[in-house]
């Protein structure tokens, strides 16, 4: 079992001198100190337009600070959007290359296309392509970093023969990966090798389904890149105290204004309809959208890692038992938590639940 | 969070007066369904939603149309114009205003469910190549929106989100969630195109529809349910939700 911090880099109103300053510089500490208690990946999420939810517009410059202040921790670019409006295919290559040198081989690719219409609509995106395009990157990404020269006619995109460069230092090429909103995108991640890049909360029972479809469909898999990866991970919040009381208080907190602010986005679905964006959102799909009490809060998702050490260690016994690989974890929302809180619960976590599960991947 | 500044009182002095809650559900048959879907600028986040309601980013504006032929009330043509917003975690559409062309169903919209209904020429028009809808008051078009380049979806594929009216309620000034559902046979996208907008008839300089987002036009019908839920218009839902009706 693997863990990784996932940077969203929300942002507290008001958006005073210094606000978005501290995110980001308590982010870097956090991914420090996530490098020194032995995390093994730190994941930014590239999106734009999102205030306050997340004003992670230029992930690989966040990781390549971290890259820089770190030795060993891997960094994810998870994930990259897709779509041609947002990044050239080439300029996620080079990019992506970039940092794999300056991390010294340390890169991890996530690809994703949007959900939104505040991100799809603001690069006058049609949500109708996202599907095809993110399907064309994923396909010509390895024949970028790896051909010299290469030439390529696509859909989206056209390239004259050129030798796209730096090439990565990991070879054949860093490992791939989706993010995975939407049921049944587990199995366009298995049909193509693509590693489960999880950031929707689904239960036991429901990441179950999927890790087991997902295992079983990637053996027929007809891999985009040299090398399948095969890892699922799920997105996860962590708050770890030793008082049960207050770590619940605390952390709950954190979870519910990070759901309050996902659910003020302004999904793709319900602003533009499609058949190519089934679901609203990703944290509770159904939630945002039903009719309902609107007063009731929504019930935290099951096998969150928030409690003291005990409870987190079971949460994480029973993701590693439906085949999770590795958790990623939200550390903080909006600055809810104070960063001496947050490092500690990392501290805290690290020492008594992650010796838990070292070894077993 | 972002929360709606608007003026409660000023709000309050046009929103329609509810003598009691709806306990029956309402049935629309054969109801054209016309939605279209514009951004509005910055400055319209917030002064278009009472405290209550977080709006969207970025602001938006729907124009929902009903042309229905067969309701208790007879035919009728009804126009919302609607903020899309935020109750607590539920996304929502503020009903600003309305238009209805039948001074008997306006009445009744208004009574049953706080619909703000004036008085209207409607005409929604379906062609082959598009659809166009117009809503005239007195002798002015205050509203016109042509959509073209029709491409069927599957009817499930259109989102229709709840409703909010402001109204004088048993209760109280209230927003009403209404929960309308809509079964739609086909429906269509199409690019929308805002023809005409008076912002000053519809009541507010900040109606700033100015970038189309969408358009959708189905054939359908509509259920209307008793209300269940009521939210003070100046907390947050997850404060000033209050059960009624149905789920009281």
């Amino acid at each position: 079992m693997r863990f990784g911090l996932f940077f969203e880099m929300s942002v507290p109103r008001p958006f005073g001198p210094g606000v978005e300053p501290a995110v980001f510089l308590n982010a870097l500490e956090q991914a420090r100190l996530a490098d020194e208690l032995g995390f093994d990946w730190v994941w930014a999420v590239e999106h734009h337009f999102l205030e306050e939810y997340s004003h992670c517009s230029a992930p690989e410059v966040v990781l390549a600070a971290i890259a820089a202040q770190t030795r060993r921790i891997r960094v994810g670019h998870g994930a990259v959007v897709c779509v041609p409006e947002m990044n050239h295919p080439v300029r996620v290559a080079e990019r992506a290359a970039t940092l794999d040198i300056l991390s010294q081989g340390r890169l991890e690719l996530g690809t994703a296309r949007s959900s939104t219409w505040t991100e799809l609509g603001g690069f006058g995106a049609n949500p109708d392509d996202t599907k095809k395009t993110w399907d064309e990157f994923v396909r010509v990404l390895p024949r970028l970093w790896g051909d010299e020269p290469v030439r390529y006619e696509g859909r989206c995109f056209s390239l004259p023969e050129r030798n796209v460069l730096p090439k990565p230092v990991q070879k054949p090429h860093p490992p791939l990966w989706v993010t995975v909103t939407s049921p049944g995108t587990e199995l366009d991640a298995a049909e193509r090798g693509l590693g489960c890049l999880g950031v929707a909360a689904a239960g036991y029972a429901e990441q179950e389904r999927r890790t087991r479809e997902y295992h079983r469909r990637i053996q027929l898999c007809d891999p985009v890149g040299a090398v399948v990866n095969d890892r699922v991970t799920t997105l996860n919040f962590l708050y770890c105290h030793e008082n049960r009381g207050v770590a619940t208080e605390r952390g709950m907190r954190m979870l519910g204004l990070f759901g309050l602010a996902n659910s003020h986005l302004l999904w793709t679905r319900e602003a533009y309809p499609t058949r190519a964006y089934q679901s609203l959102g990703n944290l509770a799909p159904a939630a945002a959208s039903d009719a309902g009490n609107p007063g009731a809060a929504r019930d935290a998702p099951e096998g969150i890692c928030i409690g003291d050490p005990q409870q987190i260690t079971r949460a994480i016994e029973r993701w590693q038992s439906i085949g999770v690989d590795g958790i990623n974890f939200l550390v903080n929302a909006m600055e809810t938590l104070p960063q001496t809180e947050v490092l500690e619960s990392l501290r805290l976590f690290a020492q008594e639940v992650m010796p838990k599960f070292q070894g077993v991947i | 969070m972002l929360v709606g500044t608007a003026d409660l009182d000023a709000l309050a002095a046009k929103a329609p007066r509810l003598p009691a809650f709806c306990t029956d559900t309402v049935s629309l048959a054969r109801v054209e369904v016309f939605q279209a879907g514009f951004e509005m600028l910055a400055a319209s986040r917030e002064p278009l939603l009472p405290s209550g309601l977080h709006p969207t980013n970025p602001a938006t504006l729907i124009v929902l149309a009903w042309r229905c032929a067969e309701s208790p009330w007879g035919p009728f043509s009804l126009v919302q114009l609607r903020i899309g917003c935020r109750s607590g975690l539920r996304t929502r559409g503020f009903v600003w205003a309305a238009a209805c062309d039948s001074p008997a169903v306006a009445r009744e919209l208004a009574a049953r469910w706080g619909v703000p209904a004036r008085l209207a020429h409607i005409s929604v028009s379906r062609r082959y190549d598009g659809c166009s809808l117009a809503v005239r008051i007195g002798d002015a078009t205050t509203l016109a929106i042509e959509a073209q380049d029709p491409d069927p979806l599957a009817p499930d594929d259109v989102q229709f989100t709840g409703t909010l009216t402001l109204a004088h309620t048993p209760h109280g000034l209230r927003l009403v969630q209404l929960e309308p559902r809509t079964q739609l046979e086909r429906a269509e996208r199409l690019r929308p195109r805002l023809e005409r907008f008076d912002a000053a008839v519809w009541g507010h300089e900040a109606l700033t529809p100015y970038y189309p987002v969408s358009a959708s036009i189905g054939v359908g019908s509509i259920e209307i349910p008793p209300v269940r839920f009521v939210c003070r218009p100046d907390v947050l839902a997850f404060q000033g939700t209050e059960s009624v009706g149905a789920a009281g």
